[in-house]
């Protein structure tokens, strides 16, 4: 239980509430056995004691009067459970070992009214039997050799014991699964929890205290999502209202005379304007309005944005791939994959686009460039919005870091995943994992940089 | 635009006097006649008191703006003159909307005027080669041909199961050519002419390489021509009747 021994104890709670449980009452149920026995043995002992006190001096009597050559055949007759007469000598043996059995030859002493001397002998320890001789008058050695020993107990006791701990462990594990089951609906859901607001809060049911834990948790996801959808919101607004003086600024550079400070300006206000533009695109991304979910011919859908940039002259190829169609948002989609394909011209100066289907059936865009690839030290980073991994390469291929982090988060509202990493030889692999037949919902869903 | 010998007359509306001012100055020294107006009201006036071969119009102003202000100049009786929008942001769900309102083109800010100018040029030869009438793809958000219904403003094709193939902007700009043309012969030259779109200055594939590919989303090939015909030594023709279907359906 110490954190020094962390191995030894269970990982989970359940595992734990029924270690504790079973052993606790595994425990008392011995205890309350171990009761009864002592109990039991205590009373046998007495009880056999007692009948001794009354037995052994009537036997003795009985074989006192009787002829040498009949005694033998009353032997049997006066046999008891736990102790007989025999017509010789005791062994040899040792002391008396134990005080019951010293209190047991006292008790016979005292009942044949010490008119005996008696030589009292143990003869084996396990089973424990004595035996205690003593010389009739007429002189023949009589031994009453006594075995102690419980009465049996009754075949069906080991039979009820072990339904008893069947049925007990039964309980325990059933409160263990009342106890720890809510606990791991309540994880699961926590686990789905979008921080930006989106999708389904986590019920509010189950034993109080998850209850209770889910509710924090909805309240503290509400807080976070406010915070978030607010700041999107300032961004937004900050980067659409900077729009108006960029356009002004823009007109007015290209009103002037055509010199190289002009040439420059214009290069500094067209890269003003792509990061205000970049800056909304990201600011909505986290809150998209979505449209209604359209089934999409994925194959076409690419052709199609591939299309595009071959008209324009760029470098994108299309590689042939599996086939499928699935329910989802095309603009949405678009921009991720445009944005994955403007990475890689900008990084790589050429992008491959695929499509794959993996035996589960989970569809994957994967955009492919021959470019330098990204250190995996800064594979996660490069997610992030505002993150160059060259400010200087990025600068002159007009990017502001922000595609790549639009896409991972277009990626998520789409119910899908963006991964990034290094191809074997060389360049970047994007692959946008779509889930096939996952419920979109097809409310609208405005937020940030809503129409003015 | 400068040998032409009528001086096309655009009508700049947008609430900031500055952008106004500066768009209409680079449009006027390149030839163009420009008058300037603040909101709906001056551009109502200004539309009745001359004629305005094309309007610029901002999207986001205060009061009435600019989707509203399109939406009705489409149902009024100045519906036939084309409208350039301009909107604050690269966003698909403005072009569509924009698109739906009736305008025919779009810059977005920040903009540069040559974009503008280019823009304007583009949408008003356009104008000029199609007949208002014959301008189908404009009528409708949905049109029908063979098993397929084309959807204007999200710019992909619909099968009978609803499943959307996605179109690129050539080629749907072609096909957009050929619906308004259907049942006549273009020569490579028209469709060229008329494909070439916003991206002008980039558009530079053959028409035979674009065609092609359009034949391929449609399911056409090329010795079973269903769609989009090959008239030796002439051109294409569009083989197909087109139905539009309106808004839903």
């Amino acid at each position: 239980m110490t954190p020094a021994a962390p191995s030894r104890w269970p990982r989970t709670l359940g595992a734990r509430l029924l270690l504790i449980l079973a052993a606790g009452m595994l425990l008392a149920h011995g205890l309350s056995f171990a009761l009864l026995f002592y109990e039991r043995a205590m009373a046998t002992r007495s009880m056999m004691l007692s009948d001794m006190e009354d037995d052994v001096p009537l036997s003795v009597a009985l074989l006192e009067r009787l002829s040498p050559g009949e005694r033998s055949q009353w032997l049997p007759r006066l046999e008891r459970r736990t102790y007989r007469y025999l017509l010789r000598p005791a062994k040899p043996g040792t002391a008396l070992a134990s005080d019951r059995a010293r209190q047991v030859t006292a008790r016979i002493d005292d009942a044949l009214a010490h008119r005996y001397a008696l030589r009292p002998r143990a003869v084996s320890a396990a089973p424990e039997r004595y035996e205690v001789e003593l010389t009739l008058s007429d002189g023949q050695p009589l031994t009453i050799e006594v075995t102690p020993s419980l009465l049996p107990i009754a075949r069906w006791l080991p039979w009820v014991l072990a339904a008893q701990i069947a049925l007990l462990l039964g309980c325990v594990w059933l409160a263990v699964r009342l106890a720890t089951r809510p606990l791991e609906r309540l994880a699961a859901a926590a686990d789905r929890l979008d921080v930006a607001g989106q999708g389904e809060a986590i019920p509010e049911q189950g034993p109080l205290e998850v209850e209770k834990a889910a509710r924090a948790l909805n309240a503290l996801q509400s807080r976070v999502a406010a915070h978030v959808s607010e700041r999107m919101q300032i961004l937004a607004a900050i980067s659409h209202d900077l729009q108006t003086p960029i356009t002004r600024l823009r007109l007015r550079i290209e009103s002037l005379e055509e010199t190289a400070a002009q040439e420059r300006l214009l290069d500094d206000v067209t890269q003003l304007g792509q990061l205000v533009r970049e800056g909304i695109d990201y600011a909505r991304s986290a809150n998209v309005t979505m449209g209604e979910p359209l089934q999409l011919d994925l194959p076409a859908f690419l052709d199609s944005v591939v299309g595009d940039y071959e008209d324009m002259g760029k470098p994108v190829e299309r590689l042939p791939g599996d086939h499928v169609t699935l329910q989802t948002h095309p603009r949405v989609l678009r921009r991720i994959v445009q944005n994955l394909i403007d990475n890689a011209l900008a990084y790589a100066g050429n992008a491959q686009v695929g499509l794959t289907v993996d035996a589960e059936g989970r569809a994957s865009i994967i955009v492919l460039d021959r470019g330098p690839g990204i250190p995996e030290a800064s594979m996660a980073t490069v997610l992030q919005p505002f993150h160059r991994l060259e400010p200087s390469r990025g600068r002159a291929s007009g990017g502001t870091g922000l595609g790549l982090a639009i896409a991972e988060q277009l990626s998520r509202s789409l119910g899908g995943r963006l991964r990034l990493s290094n191809r074997a030889g060389v360049g970047l692999r994007a692959e946008v994992e779509l889930n096939v037949g996952v419920k979109l919902s097809a409310e609208e869903k405005d937020g940030a940089g809503k129409r003015a | 635009m400068q040998t032409t010998p009528h001086t096309d007359h655009i009508l700049v509306v947008d609430d900031d006097a500055d952008i106004r001012q500066l768009a209409g100055d680079y449009l006027r020294r390149n030839g163009l006649r420009v008058t300037q107006a603040a909101d709906g009201r001056e551009m109502r006036a200004a539309l009745e008191t001359s004629d305005v071969d094309l309007i610029v119009l901002d999207v986001m102003m205060p009061g009435e703006d600019g989707l509203s202000l399109c939406r009705n100049l489409r149902a009024g009786k100045h519906r036939a003159v084309p409208v350039v929008m301009l909107t604050a942001r690269d966003d698909e769900t403005d072009r569509i909307v924009g698109l739906e309102m009736g305008a025919d083109d779009y810059v977005v800010k920040p903009f540069s005027s040559r974009e503008l100018l280019a823009r304007i040029n583009a949408v008003i030869r356009r104008a000029r080669m199609l007949p208002p009438n014959l301008q189908v793809s404009e009528a409708a958000r949905l049109i029908r041909f063979g098993q397929w219904r084309l959807d204007t403003a999200a710019r992909h094709l619909l099968d009978d199961a609803g499943t959307a193939y996605p179109l690129s902007g050539g080629e749907f700009r072609l096909l957009r050519v050929f619906i308004d043309h259907p049942q006549r012969v273009l020569s490579r030259d028209q469709l060229l002419n008329l494909t070439r779109g916003r991206d002008a200055e980039l558009f530079d594939r053959s028409i035979d390489l674009l065609v092609s590919r359009l034949r391929q989303r449609l399911g056409d090939d090329a010795r079973e021509q269903t769609f989009i015909k090959t008239v030796r030594s002439e051109g294409y023709v569009f083989s197909q009747p087109v139905v539009l279907l309106g808004e839903d359906a």
